[in-house]
């Protein structure tokens, strides 16, 4: 039987990162079972880019993922963007609130086609919370997990580069995971618009910074491999710095910047079941029962968030 | 499977009005059919026209409880209905009940009602207005399985046909006499009969094959959205609609309940996002997913059959006259062509 019943959760802190944007820490009350190694609870098994409900008693419920899942101690973090009433609701209380969550749901990234393989990925806006926790994996930067198998398996045997798109600096999210990625990772940080260097253009800061983000270690190093355009007009640069063209390509964002991206990506030759697509949906059930998130006849909540590119076609054909 | 011949109804709703709440249809001042609690002392005769709702309510909240959250803890408020009776549902609204029990078989709300229900279903004789459930294989005689125990009209007399353990154990202490196997043959002729009184509705089938050929065009629905009025009639009278919503609600002691209602698609903010991102925007994109999610072959894989019971209360609600007769036809004729160039409409 399913059950909507959340379990208590206590905000204990939040910093701000971005336009109306927080990295929340909770805590999950009451995990006893947990203790017991041998019989991990449920919410230790989360994989990347799945996703939980967050209640707030006064309004209700969203979905959200997790940009770190839940510790042994019941900790886990979730970067949450301001936008309707559930938010607005958290965004004004304080640590100590007591709230509810729900899951672990949905389908994470295919770890299989991902570990061991060269992998672009294209993010736009808080499109790159869903997946803080998988390139966290593959650099080891798993907060509790230090001699990660996934990071050791991974390391020296693929090559990673992040694209990431914002309408403007102050749209930028998750700067310090950008920050301590940059040390392992190529990121391309792409804006809409880069007020304060109207001169920018893309094509001469591509000249200037491909190889520039080698030994970046700071925020303000981020600006250096910032660049003017959308990520679509960078990816050709970033495809051309993998000394074998990856074979995997992971997309969260706009659904038309996903489309766009996955477009490009299949007419140069990458299979259609390799790009894989992080998809949001209203949810008010995340169990495949309140209808809200469907996508022809299957529900996000249960066949994703996750889909490949050849999934989401084959149904959007039917 | 036991058969009973019955001469007085009367005998059988009076006793289980004694162990279970009954509901029967019966007839408003309105001339309408409609579902109705019923004294224990009281008996109606049993109506055999379409009740205006199907049952799907007793089952499926039109809007219900799942929580409540009293600042410290949440506590689940799952409901606990008496044992009580549908009399004389019929074989669509069945058929329905069982689609939905597949959809909510693991939903605690849903199975606590369901489970304390004694389902007693009613043969149909004759077709009613908007309806076609043989030709989407829901009626007109209640399936197997779909109900505990069948009513069949023979005349002045009735046959009851006792479907499961839980039928059986209802009528037990009536001490019925079996009788003889023959009445099922005249069952079957009867329902054969009913079969042939229902008007030729080709264009479903055809209407259904088209649908699921993917040649209609986002034009179409477009066009056929115009009519849609997003008033929510079709989806609440469906029996297999099972959308819903769910809100907060503060209670007097400060206590909040989490409570889910019965919600439609055809409902321009149904998907709407909380950064007003809407995947569904297009009216004729919602009027598609209402009539997909009715007829798509894929969900037969779950359900093994279409989501349509052919019960045509969408027809007969619908202000903006796109019920199932009117959407199936004009598929048939509009909604593209197969293996050639796509009919445009005017």
């Amino acid at each position: 039987m399913l059950s909507h019943i959340p379990d208590c959760i206590e905000l204990v802190d939040y910093i701000d990162d971005g336009e109306q944007a927080r990295h929340y820490l909770f805590r999950l009350l009451n995990l006893a079972q947990s203790k017991n190694k041998n019989h991990p609870h449920h919410w230790q098994q989360v994989q990347p880019g799945q996703f939980f409900m967050l209640n707030v008693p006064s309004i209700g419920e969203a979905p959200f993922t997790f940009t770190e899942p839940p510790n042994e101690r019941g900790e886990f973090k979730a970067f949450i963007r301001q936008m309707g009433q559930v938010t607005s609701t958290l965004f004004s209380m304080q640590p100590g609130a007591i709230l509810g969550a729900r899951g672990p749901f949905g389908r994470g990234w295919p770890l299989d086609k991902i570990v061991n393989h060269n992998t672009i990925i294209i993010a736009g806006g808080c499109g790159l919370a869903p997946l803080v926790t998988l390139i966290d994996k593959l650099t080891n930067n798993s907060p509790d997990k230090p001699t990660d198998a996934l990071a050791d398996k991974a390391k020296n045997k693929q090559q990673l580069t992040l694209v990431y798109g914002a309408r403007n600096k102050a749209a930028q999210m998750l700067t310090p995971e950008r920050a301590r990625w940059q040390k392992q990772i190529k990121i391309f940080n792409t804006l809409d618009a880069i007020d304060e260097h109207p001169s920018s253009n893309i094509n001469d800061n591509i000249r200037a910074n491909t190889n520039a983000n080698t030994n970046a270690n700071t925020s303000d190093e981020l600006c250096a491999t910032t660049f003017q355009g959308s990520p679509l007009m960078i990816l050709p640069t970033a495809l051309s710095t993998f000394t074998r063209p990856p074979t995997t390509a992971l997309l969260c964002g706009p659904e038309l910047m996903m489309s766009s991206a996955a477009t490009y990506l299949t007419e140069h030759g990458m299979a259609s079941n390799a790009i894989f697509l992080a998809v949001e949906r209203r949810m008010h059930c995340a169990v495949g029962l309140c209808g809200h998130c469907y996508i022809k006849h299957q529900y996000v909540c249960k066949s994703g968030p996750t889909f490949s590119w050849q999934a989401l076609q084959q149904l959007k054909a039917h | 499977m036991k058969i009973y011949l019955l001469d007085d109804l009367q005998h059988l709703q009076a006793h289980l009005a004694q162990d279970y709440q009954f509901h029967q249809v019966v007839t408003n001042n309105n001339g309408q059919y409609h579902w109705q609690q019923l004294a224990s002392d009281e008996t109606q005769p049993l109506v055999h026209d379409k009740p205006q709702s199907s049952a799907k309510g007793f089952f499926f909240a039109e809007q219900e409880s799942l929580l409540v959250f009293n600042g410290e803890y949440f506590q689940e408020t799952l409901p606990t209905p008496k044992p009580f009776v549908l009399f004389g549902v019929q074989s669509c609204d069945l058929t329905a009940i069982h689609y939905q029990d597949k959809f909510f078989k693991d939903d605690r709300y849903y199975q606590a009602r369901r489970q304390q229900c004694l389902l007693v279903g009613l043969d149909c004789i004759n077709p009613c207005e908007h309806g076609f459930c043989p030709t989407v294989n829901a009626g007109p005689g209640v399936r197997e399985e779909h109900a505990d125990i069948v009513l069949h009209p023979l005349g002045h007399k009735w046959l009851v046909l006792e479907q499961t353990s839980k039928g059986a154990e209802a009528l037990q202490a009536l001490a019925l006499i079996e009788t003889h196997w023959h009445y099922l043959t005249q069952r079957d002729l009867a329902l054969h009969q009913c079969e042939q009184k229902f008007p030729d509705d080709k264009y479903i089938t055809d209407g259904i094959k088209k649908l699921n050929s993917g040649t209609i065009t986002d034009d179409f629905w477009q066009t056929l959205a115009i009519q849609c009025l997003g008033c929510s009639g079709c989806t609440t009278l469906c029996p297999t609609c099972s959308c819903y919503g769910t809100r907060a609600i503060k209670k007097d002691n400060n206590e909040f309940s989490q409570q889910r209602f019965w919600d439609s698609c055809l409902y321009e903010g149904f998907q709407r996002e909380a950064s007003f991102n809407n995947p569904s925007a297009e009216a004729g994109t919602r009027v598609e997913r209402f009539w997909q999610h009715k007829f798509a072959d894929e969900f037969f894989t779950e359900f093994s059959r279409h989501g349509c019971v052919g019960c045509g209360r969408c027809e007969q609600t619908c202000p903006g006259v796109i019920g199932v007769h009117s959407v199936m036809k004009r598929i048939t004729k509009e909604g593209g062509q197969e293996n050639g160039p796509e009919v445009t409409h005017a």
